[in-house]
């Protein structure tokens, strides 16, 4: 199972779903994939590749490009390639479809996304804020327009 | 008996409340001297040192802690019910009072005749003693009631299911005892054993008690009621200042009159050879000496067992209580009734 | 945990300060009588915007920071942060920083261990098994104190090397504490093997099967206590592991015992590392020649790129995930702490026992709320 095989069977299931494959080295490889089949090709990838540990499920803000993108690591615990798959979002609304079916420990990382950026994830089972009180809902910290001090800090909100 | 002057007579009640007072200092002193001993051991199997500062050997460490318990706020949460969570260390210390009556502290032989040193004698006095013991019971649950706290509530809980195990046992065993010497007074319970003491005739008895009045106590292996990790002090855990204080203590006379009871029926009490007895200056201080030595060797065993082991799961407790003591007392009842007809006859 | 109660149930929340937790969060139990009938944790006691903060402050000064994700624990995280910017970089450490480098996080490792199994020892109740180890843990703590000047959060790698030497004699004063560490190790296995009590408490008792582990994405002690030899210093090696012989510590029944017992194990391997380390540990420049990377960081500006690197932390599997926009400060950074998943998976483990096997459980997954907060 190395990097060539999978990219190849990714891009021959899902042609257009995913673009601008990569290998960046023998375990590193990055694709970025349509944000409506994001949900399938974790499916996929779960069942016939072997891709069964989610690292981790961010969010990146990109004001420049009016763009947010949600970014999955996904690893496996029988080879050492880490998949990284990105899904663009536009900024003002961004909407995904949830992969907790998939893989059960995405649901806190999707909570933490959705508080500190924004990102609603469709279906997810409890979509509440994991660490930032709940009156800090709709703030979205970790945006690059976020004020911050002086005018945004605990005291003036919480 | 000793002749007492005419001019003593009218003053003898006033006697008796200086010896009854004193009684209570001593065995505040003794209880401060237990948890002294209780936090130098448990430094020394630790690696560390224990109190060492205030005063020699820290030694007043407790009278520093006691002032700081003094100088406390009271304060009470604000639903607690204030009848019973006002008055429930005084019902533990007074449950561990009514105790102290009936337990002979030692005994001095003058001209080879016994007295023992009771503030009474009863007929049935071990009776009597663990009636007195399950009374703290009722503290605790009065603690736990009136403190409206969960954490106490489910201490509480756990107290109840491991009193109800643990008194069955402890009373059985005890009564063997007293039908192998054929007497429930502890007074001659403890003096009738010679120099043939009750654990060599009754081993399984004795370890039986042992492990029943430890839980009785309330101490680790057994002290889910208190366990830090899980309840957060448990049933004490809104009580701050003397009232705390009085309950600490309460738990600490408690393990002393323990350790007093397993000298007195199993290890021969304050029993001494002829010749000693006999002596006029060693009669005097000998059997006393020799039995608070047993009593503080217990005592340091009860200590020191805390610190060894860990901590049962509730359901574990009452497994142990119900399906191995409580057959093993029976075991010994058993062989206790044949050892007394045998010894009788 | 908000609908009705049933006739005998109650709710009791082990609150943000606790005796028994490693840090705080919240758990909400509703119990009927003294068993689990659900659980729910709440985080966020302790939550200090690290990943925000990173995207302001240079590379340099992010060292710092992200030392205290994990404050008992600062060598991994270091590293992790480190390993991701000189991938960016494109430079390598030379070899005598790398065996450095690998001496200290087994160090590292040790301590943590050490104090996780005291932890846990005190959360049973066996409160003289924390002392113990505590004791212990000094001697692996004034090593590292020789090396980096502090105990914890040490601030000591930079990018491309280290920044100070081993001291003088840094190897005849290691291997005495390494040596009364492997009698200790064993003492501690006898100990705990031989108490009826503690087996009692321990077997048995919060079992995870390889197949929930998988799906509930525990890595870790815990992991490998199920039978999954999943180790990133085998599965993906960094620094100079590659060259060092160890095994992977596993066991088969996946319960508390199986998991401190793991963790023992890693012990062993940690020292056995150590002592190969100081054997073959080469002299050398602590710098990449040729680079103006050394002991004074210059003004960098990390060329854009994006990188994931992961390390093996004590408690499981460390992963960063860097963005670099060409400037001198990080534009995004996720961390992704171990303890995160373990915790979430914490619910559906305690689910029916009882409340005093929930601190059994979740001291012998040994975390630190810090790092799922970050």
């Amino acid at each position: 199972m190395d990097a060539r095989t999978i990219i190849e069977s990714l891009t021959g299931k899902f042609p257009e779903a995913i673009s601008e494959a990569e290998v960046e080295s023998p375990i590193r490889i990055r694709a970025y994939v349509d944000k409506e089949k994001a949900k399938e090709v974790c499916q996929y990838l779960k069942d016939s590749l072997q891709f069964d540990h989610l690292c981790s499920v961010c969010g990146v803000d990109y004001p420049q490009r009016n763009e947010q993108e949600a970014v999955y690591h996904i690893a496996s615990y029988d080879h050492p390639v880490v998949l990284m798959l990105k899904a663009r979002l536009p900024r003002d609304s961004p909407e995904i479809e949830s992969i907790v079916p998939v893989y059960w420990n995405a649901n806190w990382y999707e909570r933490e996304t959705y508080e500190l950026f924004g990102i609603k994830f469709k279906n997810h089972p409890n979509l509440k804020p994991l660490v930032l009180p709940e009156e800090m809902l709709g703030e979205w910290p970790l945006r690059k327009d976020y004020e911050g001090f002086p005018n945004k800090t605990a005291r003036n909100l919480v | 008996m000793i002749d007492i002057p005419e001019f003593i007579v009218p003053l003898i009640p006033w006697i008796r409340g200086l010896v009854g007072l004193s009684l209570v200092g001593a065995i505040f002193l003794g209880a401060m001297g237990a948890v002294w001993i209780e936090r130098k051991l448990s430094a020394d199997i630790q690696f560390r040192y224990g109190p060492s500062r205030v005063g020699k050997f820290g030694l007043l460490q407790l009278v520093a802690d006691a002032i700081k318990l003094f100088t406390k706020e009271d304060m009470r949460p604000r639903n607690a019910d204030r009848l019973l969570f006002d008055n429930a260390p005084i019902f533990m210390m007074s449950s561990v009072f009514l105790m102290l009556v009936a337990i002979p502290v030692g005994a001095v032989f003058i001209n080879g005749v016994e007295y023992p040193l009771a503030v009474t004698e009863m007929d049935i006095s071990v009776l009597y003693i663990e009636a007195m013991s399950a009374i703290t019971i009722f503290g605790i649950f009065m603690i736990a009631y009136g403190s409206n706290n969960k954490y106490s509530l489910l201490g509480a809980f756990r107290n109840f299911a491991r009193m109800v195990g643990y008194e069955v046992p402890l009373g059985i065993t005890v009564v063997s005892v007293g039908i192998m010497t054929g007497s429930l007074n502890i007074v001659e319970i403890a003096s009738s054993q010679g120099l043939l003491w009750n654990i060599f005739l009754q081993p399984i008895g004795f370890i039986v008690f042992f492990i029943a009045l430890m839980a009785d106590m309330g101490r680790l292996p057994f002290d889910q009621n208190e366990s830090e990790e899980e309840l957060v002090a448990g049933w004490i855990t809104e009580y701050t200042g003397m009232r705390f204080g009085l309950g600490f203590f309460a738990e600490y006379i408690h393990m002393i009159l323990g350790s007093f009871l397993v000298a007195l029926l199993f290890l021969g009490g304050w029993n001494v050879p002829a010749f000693v007895a006999n002596n006029p200056v060693l009669g005097l201080i000998a059997p006393t000496g020799f039995f608070l030595l047993k009593t503080v060797l217990v005592l340091m065993t009860i200590i020191g067992m805390r610190w060894a082991v860990p901590r049962f799961r509730i359901d574990q407790v009452v497994d142990l209580s119900w399906k191995k003591l409580l057959p093993l007392s029976l075991l010994n009842l058993v062989w206790a009734v044949g050892l007394g007809l045998y010894l009788g006859a | 945990m908000e609908e009705m109660l049933g006739p005998n149930e109650m709710i009791v929340h082990l609150g943000p300060q606790h005796p028994m937790q490693p840090g705080p969060f919240r758990l909400n139990l509703r119990l009927k009588g003294e068993t689990v009938m659900d659980a729910e944790v709440e985080l966020g006691f302790i939550h200090k915007g690290i990943e925000k903060i990173l995207e302001n402050k240079t590379y340099l000064q992010g060292i710092t920071i992200v030392d205290r994700i994990c404050y008992l624990v600062a060598m991994t995280n270091e590293e992790c942060f480190v390993g991701c910017t000189e991938k960016l970089l494109g430079i390598e450490p030379p070899e005598r920083a790398q065996y450095i480098r690998v001496i200290l996080e087994e160090l590292s490792r040790l301590q943590s261990h050490l104090l996780g199994m005291g932890e846990f020892g005190e959360f049973i109740g066996f409160v003289s098994m924390f002392m113990y180890t505590i004791k212990e843990r000094e001697d692996v703590l004034t090593l590292i104190d020789m090396v980096t000047g502090a105990r914890v959060t040490h601030s000591y790698l930079k990018f491309g090397g280290v920044r100070d030497d081993l001291p003088e004699g840094f190897k005849e004063k290691a291997l005495p504490v390494l040596n009364n560490l492997k009698k200790v190790i064993s003492d501690y296995e006898e100990l705990f093997g031989s108490d009826r009590i503690y087996r009692e408490r321990t077997v048995g008792v919060g079992v995870l099967t390889a197949d929930v582990a998988k799906s509930l994405g525990v890595s870790g002690p815990a992991l490998r206590a199920t039978g999954v030899p999943f180790d990133i210093r085998k599965n993906e090696p960094y620094l100079v592991y590659k060259d060092l012989d160890f095994k992977v510590c596993t066991e088969t029944a996946g319960d508390c015992f199986a998991r401190v017992q793991v963790r023992l194990n890693e012990m062993r391997e940690s020292i056995y590392i150590l002592e190969q380390c100081l054997d073959r540990i080469p002299n050398g420049p602590l710098f990449p020649e040729g680079t103006p990377y050394g002991r004074r960081t210059p003004v960098m500006r990390v060329p854009a790129g994006e990188v994931f690197h992961r390390v093996e932390d004590p408690r499981g599997e460390m992963g960063m995930y860097m963005i670099s926009d060409g400037s001198d400060k990080p534009y995004r950074v996720k961390v992704r702490g171990p303890y995160f998943p373990t915790l979430q998976a914490l619910p559906p483990l305690i689910k029916g026992t009882t409340v005093a096997d929930v601190a059994a459980i979740s001291g012998s997954m040994d975390g630190c709320t810090s790092e799922a907060d970050r």
